[in-house]
């Protein structure tokens, strides 16, 4: 709760700093407003199940460090931001506020107990979406994508609202706790309104996750905004769009779990098959990030279709994964294009990275780390993410699904190898490429943090 | 049939009427015309439900204000070339199967499922007046009307930062 009231007073307080003549204080005045929420996050922790301003908004361990996730990654993003000093358009102020706002929306998504919440949150989420993929004004892709994503995204919402309309009028109530009393009460003999609503509303959040049938924005959204808000885009509304839909199906749906799953598991196959496959025919290699993401959002919806016990635990820690190594691809990427650009171009492919490892050792290694944990090769995060989503499947005793997801998970490798080789085996003219400290601190600490859970993942559940 | 319900029929009629006209009206500004006509409709069913500071806001806000921007952007945009663009048979198929299957989903689960009955002794007819909705936005529903500003916010800052006039040409 207490970060959702400081980041809103903060956002503002970031708008107001817009006024000053300098610049430069703006990043680390953001930086510092993310550690202080990041710090009020914790006043709650260990207190149980907390409900807060007339039963809005739950709070418990799970919820905090989902809350923890999005901020470190906010963190990290706005570092790597560098104050947008080399872009002459930038409007940092504005940039950086709205980021912060859409933390709001974030943890509304997250801790959400009443579904007033979840459609304001995701509604703030999704605008301060749209605006920072057109941010990029004078590039026309980047405009493309904003209204493309604009107008698909107000349609999503629409159908999401219909839903929740619906399952109002089954439940009578939009509360998480009476919607669960009334599924466990009337069991399977739940009015059919309830079933209409739910698929509806889950059309709506899957949407905004990119899973399959809803995925065709994706690739041209990411692909078209600039990448550091890609990276945004990627990493946090990912991690709090999964968190609200697991809330959601946990909370008040386990009861009909045979009805939904079914439909779930569809969507969970079409998402590992077209995010993987697709993804090997791309030749950007921010493309390709993107229908990675698409991919990702297939294992993390097999823990969700599975809701064993063991479910929080992997969602939290495949996302924690996913996130650090999208942050530290992304922010190699981002250095490489710069340099490799022409004429105001930037180069995104993979052909960029070719000889990185010649003069820049650093950032060849933590391409490759990063392609390593989101291929899921052992001893990086991202190996045990998928080790636990697997777990929890195979609990369910959904093997079919696990073969799927394995075979894809192979498909995979393939893709994110193609960076690897470019960087370390393929000749290439990439000159030295300077590295402003605090970036490196950051892809150091993202590799390192990596490697770390790859090696004990067990560090984290001890945190929990 | 009791006046009320003969009247609920009429509305409905008339809403789905003017609604399916929106979408198949020639030109755009008729859609509008028929726009505002569903959402005159919509109202009356408000104030059927006994709601009605909601009926007035549709009509000041939708009726109003929104349809006022439509008829800009429709002028701006000058539609008055007919060349409307041209989908594949294949699109039209897909897309009348896709529409058609969500149809039935909602007609199948609606007919099958019991409509809540009315308790005509609990009625409070102050049940949709601006007190009681007050009372309700800044009791129940405090900290959703607060973060709803957030949310405006979000997008006034977006509007001036994507409408403010930049130097320099595009690029690809």
């Amino acid at each position: 709760m207490y970060p959702i009231v400081l980041l809103s007073v903060l956002g503002i307080v970031v708008l107001f700093l817009g006024f000053m003549k300098s610049k430069s204080v703006l990043l680390p005045a953001t930086l510092l407003f993310l550690v202080l929420a990041l710090a009020s996050n914790f006043i709650d922790w260990n207190q149980g199940k907390v409900l807060y301003f007339y039963e809005m908004l739950a709070v418990n361990n799970l919820t905090l460090a989902f809350n923890a996730i999005v901020l470190v990654s906010a963190f990290m993003i706005v570092a790597m931001t560098r104050g947008f000093q080399d872009q002459e358009e930038a409007q940092p102020a504005e940039y950086y506020g709205i980021m912060l706002f859409s933390l709001v929306g974030a943890f509304m998504i997250i801790g959400y107990e009443h579904l007033i919440m979840l459609f304001v949150g995701i509604e703030i989420l999704s605008v301060s979406m749209y605006i920072l993929t057109g941010s990029d004004k004078s590039n026309l892709r980047s405009n493309e994508a904003a209204l493309k994503y604009f107008l698909m995204g107000a349609f999503a919402t629409g159908i999401m609202l219909f839903g929740i309309a619906l399952l109002y009028g089954a439940t009578g109530s939009f509360n998480l706790t009476d919607i669960q009393s009334y599924v466990s009460i009337q069991g399977r003999g739940v009015s059919y309104i309830l079933y209409a609503g739910l698929l509806l509303l889950l059309i709506g959040m899957l949407f905004k996750v990119s899973a399959a049938p809803f995925h065709f924005w994706t690739p041209d959204v990411y692909d078209g905004a600039p990448t550091i808000f890609t990276t945004f885009m990627s990493t946090i509304v990912k991690t709090a769009g999964f968190a609200a839909i697991f809330r959601l199906l946990s909370h008040s749906f386990t009861p009909i779990y045979s009805f939904w799953w079914i439909t779930l598991a569809a969507i969970t196959v079409l998402t590992l098959l077209v995010g993987n496959i697709i993804a090997v025919y791309q030749n950007s290699f921010k493309r390709m990030l993107a229908y990675s993401s698409i991919s990702h959002a297939g294992y993390l919806l097999i823990a969700v279709t599975s809701l064993s016990p063991q479910t929080e635990n992997a969602i939290l820690f495949y996302s924690l994964a996913y996130s650090i190594a999208t942050i530290s691809a992304f922010g190699v990427l981002m250095l490489v294009s710069k340099k490799k650009a022409l004429e105001g171009q930037v180069d995104e492919s993979y052909a960029a990275f070719n000889g990185l490892a010649a003069q820049n050792p650093l950032l060849a290694f933590v391409l490759a780390v990063s392609m390593l944990s989101l291929a899921g090769i052992p001893l990086t995060a991202g190996f045990w993410g998928k080790f636990f989503v697997f777990g929890s499947a195979v609990e369910r005793g959904l093997v079919w699904m696990l073969v799927v997801a394995v075979l894809m998970s192979a498909v995979g490798i393939y893709y994110y190898f193609r960076a690897i080789i470019a960087a370390y085996l393929k000749e290439g003219d990439i000159g030295k490429i300077r590295i402003a400290p605090f970036y490196r601190i950051i892809l150091v600490v993202a590799t390192a943090m990596t490697i770390l859970f790859g090696l004990a993942p067990g560090i984290f559940e001890k945190l929990l | 049939m009791s006046p009320t319900l003969s009247l609920f029929y009429f509305l409905s009629f008339l809403t789905v009427l003017s609604a399916l006209m929106v979408v198949f009206a020639r030109s755009p500004i008729h859609s509008v015309l028929y726009l505002i006509l569903t959402f005159f409709c919509l109202s009356g069913h408000y104030i059927l439900l006994n709601a009605q500071f909601l009926a007035a806001v549709n009509i000041i806000v939708y009726a109003g204000a929104i349809m006022v921007l439509f008829l800009f952007v429709i002028m701006f945009l000058n539609m008055k070339k007919e060349d409307e663009e041209s989908k594949t048979n294949l699109t039209k198929v897909a897309a009348v199967i896709v529409a058609g299957t969500l149809g039935v989903i909602l007609v199948g689960a609606f007919r099958k499922s019991q409509v809540g009955t009315y308790n005509p002794y609990a009625h409070d007819s102050q049940v949709g007046m601006v007190e009681s909705l007050g009372h309700m936005l800044f009791r129940e529903y405090l900290l959703p009307f607060e973060l709803i500003s957030i949310l405006f916010l979000v997008a006034m800052t977006g509007a001036i930062m994507l409408g403010k006039r930049e130097v320099g040409e595009r690029h690809f």
